[in-house]
């Protein structure tokens, strides 16, 4: 974003095409109603699962003595994963001067403020007594990592809500007066959330100052809330916890699954939304070389994090690897690690798979190849604990998710597509202002 | 050849595992009887002995809630604990074997002999026979007593016993007699056993640097060796003759692991000051919305006009 807008752009026509362009899905539409309903109906059976468990406690889940993290932890730090792609495309990739972001850049920030929204509730599907949730913050020690990730989550949407917000703001004034179609109430909406925009110099002058201030202050606490979230897990002693690279190894996974979470909803723009022209083969092209990139990071993380435990076979790690490379969970890790992290790697590489179809079928392997590691990093590891496993009924000593565990972690993953579907459909996707001061200032330079 | 290693390796095993089980009891001991009754008393301060004492390894008698260990520690209710001979389980308490510890010095021999009269409670079939050559006690001197007093200039620890014999009071000589320290896990033998001397008096050396409490406190236990002759005589004293030592509980000063008032100032400091300068900066932004909004009164102002 420059620093100084040139404002020339609102007289320009070409602003009249792209809004028309960009507000044509925006609204409630048919599809939009059968889509929510589908997603409501399916969610509401996920609450009565999730009344079950209020009612009769974490029994009903496979949950037990040694595994007291299953699935909702691992979908836990699935979701905040997720969530951080926000940071990497507006912050690090903006700053860094990228100009094929800016299209993307609010599909990051949906997703962003989405998944990070949901990361909190998730967190309470793994609590047996969620109604004790205010005592995190009456008698929270500030020496434990909860804390700080409970701290830091909050944080993070915050900052990604604003960050989605402020650069919405002139869009939604350019949308208020062109939303005849749409229901009263969704015009009012806009109206208040446009906090009186109207186009000054002097506004643009606050908003790029307050965006520019945003950008920088998430880089740090996108940072933190995924290294947090790894402590949970490698400040205790276990196999396969135990490891001073874990944040970095987060971090980077971290980047992996956002990305293909983004390119499955460029494609869904691009495609239904009839918005090519925007979410051009180009976008694409450096969507797919960006996914290669974070991926060949996270691949460096993963040969560190499996080679030297591997090499020295401490005896613990030994079971814990074993379990991984040969045994219950083989199957699982092989796959997640070729088909999420080798095979994209291997096929982004050629032109043919970074277009558009080839992509989104290549980012949805990717994401639920994501969650699937993630279920691999906490579940193994509480199976084999350092400390004999005795006492307690054999069917406590392994794990298995129950159909109502699953069920509230699917509630969690509609939550999320919930939240996507209508700030999708609600509000303009692509920045208008944006598009329209990009080629106005296009057009001036190849006139000059 | 596999086969005969194979063999090899049981046989190993299974003479480890007999020597294992196997605690040989020297016949002598084996034979040995309490010298008094047992009786619902005994059987009651067996029972607190024995929750104290033994209870940690050996489970709640009956429940077979045996801790984990190499050997096992049989629950006392068993048929491999009640087999035992009444001498054989006084030998067993006495002399301890690894895992399980030696209380000679821990508890006196009445003592022991009440923790199997509970230990028998739980036996239907077990009928006491008693030891009727010994009498309970105070054969060779009755209501003896113990005197415990700490000689400065020699730094010693002087012990005079004084009992009744033949109906008179008077010093109870050429008796063994032991001095103990009172340790978090059992008694500490301070110096060695001694005998009294003519007068019913014995010096122990008592070393320089065996920790006391917080002001140098010791605990001493000391005590008659020949329960048969002098009963049960024992005496507590608490002399100011340790080191004083002073160990800070580990939830006193501010650590990682105390409660959030006892935060390590580091850690206050680095998280309060992150969270305000992000929170700050939150802040600072929305009031910056807010500017937004003013800006966009006094534009309505300007066109209006």
């Amino acid at each position: 974003m420059a620093s100084e807008v040139n404002t020339g752009f609102l007289l320009d026509k070409r602003l009249d095409s792209i809004a028309t362009d960009i507000l044509r899905p925006v609204g409630i539409s048919k599809g939009f109603l059968v889509w929510m309903g589908f997603l409501l109906v399916s969610l509401s059976g996920c609450i009565y699962a999730y009344y079950i468990q209020w009612d009769k406690g974490l029994i009903v889940t496979g949950l037990r003595d040694y595994v007291s993290w299953g699935m909702y932890i691992a979908n836990f730090i699935f979701f905040v994963a997720t969530s951080l792609v926000g940071m990497l495309i507006s912050s690090v990739l903006g700053l860094m001067g990228f100009k094929w972001v800016k299209p993307i850049a609010r599909i990051a920030e949906i997703i962003a403020v989405a998944f990070a929204a949901v990361a909190g509730l998730v967190i309470v599907s793994d609590m047996g007594r969620p109604e004790r949730l205010p005592y995190v913050f009456m008698y929270g020690r500030i020496q434990s990592p909860i804390l700080w990730d409970v701290t830091v989550v909050t944080t993070y949407l915050v900052l990604s809500t604003l960050l989605y917000f402020i650069p919405l703001i002139p869009d939604l004034a350019i949308s208020k007066g062109r939303m005849g179609h749409t229901p009263k109430w969704l015009q009012s909406t806009y109206e208040v959330l446009s906090v009186n925009w109207s186009h000054t110099p002097q506004q643009y002058k606050i908003l790029l100052k307050s965006v520019r201030i945003l950008l920088i202050v998430i880089i740090p606490t996108a940072f933190a809330i995924h290294t947090v979230t790894s402590w949970l897990l490698a400040v205790t002693l276990r196999p396969g916890w135990d490891s001073s690279i874990f944040g970095p190894y987060f971090l980077t996974g971290a980047f992996v699954a956002g990305s293909a979470a983004v390119v499955i909803m460029m494609y869904f723009v691009r495609t239904n939304y009839k918005l090519d022209k925007y979410l051009t083969l180009y976008h694409f092209d450096m969507m797919g070389k960006l996914l290669v990139l974070v991926s060949l990071v996270y691949l460096y993380f993963n040969i560190n994090e499996f080679l030297v435990p591997a090499f020295k076979l401490k005896t613990a790690d030994a079971i814990h690897l074993k379990e991984l490379f040969v045994g219950e969970y083989a199957s699982m890790f092989w796959s997640v690690q070729l088909l999420g992290l080798i095979f994209p790697i291997i096929l982004l590489l050629f032109k043919f798979f970074r277009k558009p179809l080839p992509m989104f079928i290549i980012s949805v392997v990717v994401l639920i190849a994501a969650w699937f590691k993630r279920y691999l990093i906490v579940v193994p590891t509480q199976q084999n604990p350092f400390l004999p496993k005795q006492y307690v009924p054999d069917a406590w000593m392994v794990y298995q998710p129950t159909v109502i565990e699953t069920a509230i972690t699917m509630g969690t993953i509609l939550l999320a597509v919930i939240i996507i579907t209508v700030l999708f459909k609600l509000f303009p996707v692509i920045p208008i202002w944006e598009m329209a001061e990009e080629q106005c200032e296009n057009d001036h330079k190849s006139q000059e | 050849m596999i086969k005969k290693y194979l063999f090899l390796v049981l046989i190993v095993l299974i003479s480890f595992h007999l020597s294992a089980q196997e605690w040989v009891v020297p016949a002598e001991e084996g034979v040995k009887l309490s010298p008094f009754a047992f009786n619902d008393s005994t059987r009651k301060v067996g029972a607190d002995l024995y929750n104290t004492n033994c209870k940690s390894c050996h489970g709640d008698p009956g429940k077979n809630n045996v801790i984990n260990l190499v050997p096992p520690p049989p629950d006392v209710a068993s048929v491999k604990m009640q087999t035992n001979s009444d001498g054989a389980l006084h030998f067993k308490l006495v002399q301890g074997r690894a895992p399980m510890p030696s209380f000679k010095n821990i508890l006196s021999s009445t003592d022991i002999w009440r923790v199997i009269s509970f230990v028998r409670s739980f036996n239907d079939k077990y009928v006491q026979v008693i030891d009727t050559k010994k009498g309970m006690a105070g054969t060779a001197a009755s209501n003896v007593k113990i005197q415990v007093a700490w000689v400065k200039e020699q730094n010693q620890v002087q012990m005079v016993i004084s009992g009744m014999k033949e109906n008179k009071i008077q010093p109870v000589s050429g008796a063994e007699v032991k001095l103990f320290a009172k340790r978090y896990f059992g008694n500490l033998l301070i110096d060695e056993a001694r005998n009294t001397d003519a007068q019913g008096k014995a010096l122990f050396n008592f070393p320089k640097d065996l920790p006391g409490d917080s002001a140098g406190f010791v605990q001493l236990i000391a005590k008659l060796s020949d329960e048969a002759a002098y009963g049960e005589a024992k005496a507590d004293t608490t002399l100011a003759i340790g080191v004083p030592t002073y160990r800070p509980p580990l939830n006193e000063q501010r650590a990682m692991w105390n409660v959030v008032q006892k935060t390590p100032i580091w850690l206050l400091l680095a998280y309060t000051f992150t969270v305000l300068v992000v929170w700050g900066f939150i802040f600072y932004v929305l009031l910056q919305i807010r500017a937004i909004y003013k800006a966009g009164l006094r534009k309505d102002h300007e066109t209006t006009d």
